[in-house]
């Protein structure tokens, strides 16, 4: 059985294609222009990769927020669902999914069968989210995949004493003026962003094991500051940005064989 | 006597200087880097317009956020008292002030004698805030003295920005942009958006008459206007509304001399 999921985020989309449980190939694109048609490309992209063409792919979900725009998906499912899902099918143990995208995170919970049994979101503010990474690596001038890293070097990180990402950046360029090594600048704000989403899972509550997911999770910096204050090991599959369109790729077979 | 106010704000700083009961001068300048050297500014300026020294001034009180770091002031006092004590100055009939500064926005009530009797503020989050509005500014390349003015000439209900976030706003601004949305629409749904959200902040603390709005954004009719309506009451604004903060330093400074 060969199935395919398609994961629109705030600002990229991913795609899998799964045969048998296997991952076949998958992919992760920034959104340009109109989502259907970013949608058709990374499609394309992915059945190139793995050397099919559409009539192979048995059936394929789209999922995410932008999930009703792919007109050409045979059906979709929830971010939520989905992210429960893939990381259940990476990690048989997982019970607590913790994923931070672009502009939000979601804390899900599931049971040992993969369920989804309770979930929070947060949406509305930015300092818990990919977005604020983005902000400061422009900032600081360093891609964002380095970021992580790098600030694994610091010796003395410092302290943002703001919650908001707005007042971050006033105190990120009074640290730069101070004289404050990158590093420990970077070290700083990806403890803050780990604190805020170590306080809404908490609120949440936790149990293991934890997996992390979303594009943040590539960041080791906010992965290792979010098990230093969740004071729990957590998991990072090899790509956390596609867990969510694997979980898609996965309903998508399920809802076959119904 | 001559006593001095100093406001050491988040992106601004003012000193006031009172001669008895009379304001003599005042300066407003932006914050720098170094809370110290800002303060000294503003009371440099000050006294260059009152023609003074320093030394001609008998009791200094230092507030704002960045009051502990003043090092020439002879006492420090929270900016909810100094702006509730301000505004009492200019108006003695108020009850309710709402301070919308660079960084924080506070509603305060107060007794007929001009001392503090309940708020609330919110220094978390740039929604609402001056900040809000000069990131917006930014990025629409405009002057954040323009926003007022331009977005009281659309009409109608604007668009709405429907982020609380300013970052995730400002990605809701550029998509309005994109869409051909005008300009003056889009500054019209901002000052909506900054209204809805101080409007939240003034009816839990609770509003009586006179309403006082001082601090920074005061200047920008299109929120003031937009918050008179939702609030569906007449607000009064200082002079200079700016100054109401130092202008209180400066009265508590007095007081304190008298004692």
């Amino acid at each position: 059985m060969i199935t395919a999921g398609i994961d629109i985020g705030h600002q990229r989309v991913k795609a899998v294609i799964l045969e048998n449980d296997n991952i076949i190939s998958h992919e992760s694109r920034v959104i340009a222009g109109a989502v259907d048609a970013a949608a058709k490309t990374i499609f394309h992209g992915v059945l190139d990769l793995a050397g099919m063409n559409a009539a192979s792919i048995q059936r394929l979900f789209a999922t995410g927020v932008g999930r009703e725009q792919v007109t050409f998906a045979d059906g979709n499912s929830t971010e939520m669902l989905s992210h429960v899902k893939g990381a259940h099918r990476l990690f048989p143990a997982a019970r607590t999914v913790i994923d931070v995208g672009a502009e939000g995170s979601r804390i899900l919970r599931c049971d040992s069968e993969g369920n989804l049994t309770s979930f929070v979101m947060n949406d509305k503010c930015a300092s818990g989210a990919g977005i604020f990474l983005e902000t400061v690596a422009a900032m600081m001038q360093i891609p964002l995949s380095e970021m992580g890293p790098f600030s694994l070097d610091s010796a003395d990180k410092v302290v943002l004493t703001t919650t908001c990402a707005v007042f971050a950046e006033s105190e990120i360029v009074a640290e730069i003026h101070r004289g404050a090594a990158k590093a420990d600048i970077l070290a700083g704000v990806h403890d803050s962003i780990a604190a805020k989403i170590a306080l809404a899972a908490k609120r949440a509550g936790v149990e293991e094991e934890i997996i992390f997911t979303g594009g943040v999770a590539m960041n080791i910096g906010v992965a290792r500051g979010l098990e230093k204050h969740l004071e729990r090991d957590i998991q990072v599959p090899q790509n956390p940005e596609i867990v969510g369109a694997l979980g898609a790729a996965i309903l998508a077979g399920k809802m076959r064989n119904r | 006597m001559i006593t001095c106010g100093i406001d050491v704000g988040s992106l601004s700083a003012e000193a006031a200087i009172l001669v008895d009961d009379k304001i003599e001068a005042y300066s407003l300048i932006r914050t720098g880097p170094d809370s110290a050297e800002t303060a000294l500014s503003a009371l440099r300026a000050a006294l260059e317009k009152a023609g003074m020294l320093q030394q001609d001034i008998e009791f200094t009180v230092a507030t704002g956020y960045g009051r502990v770091i003043v090092p020439f002031a002879d006492r420090n006092i929270t900016e909810i008292s100094c702006h509730a004590k301000g505004a009492h100055f200019f108006r003695p009939s108020v009850r309710t002030i709402l301070d919308m500064g660079g960084q924080d926005c506070k509603a305060i009530r107060c007794d007929r004698k001009g001392k503090v009797t309940g708020f609330i503020m919110n220094d978390k989050c740039a929604a609402g805030t001056g900040r809000a509005l000069e990131v917006m500014a930014a990025l629409l390349q405009i002057r954040l003295e323009e926003i007022g003015a331009r977005s009281l000439d659309f009409d109608g209900d604007p668009v709405k920005i429907s982020s609380t976030c300013v970052i995730f706003a400002k990605s809701e601004v550029l998509s309005l942009m994109r869409e051909g949305v005008p300009i003056n629409e889009i500054l019209a749904g901002l000052c909506d958006s900054v209204a809805e959200r101080v409007k939240a902040l003034v009816q839990r603390v609770g509003i009586e008459d006179d309403f006082v709005i001082s601090g920074g954004i005061s200047k920008n009719s299109g929120v003031v206007k937009r918050l008179e309506q939702k609030l569906k009451v007449c607000a009064h604004i200082p002079e200079e509304p700016q100054i109401v903060g130092a202008v209180g330093a400066a009265l508590f400074a007095r007081d304190l001399l008298h004692k």
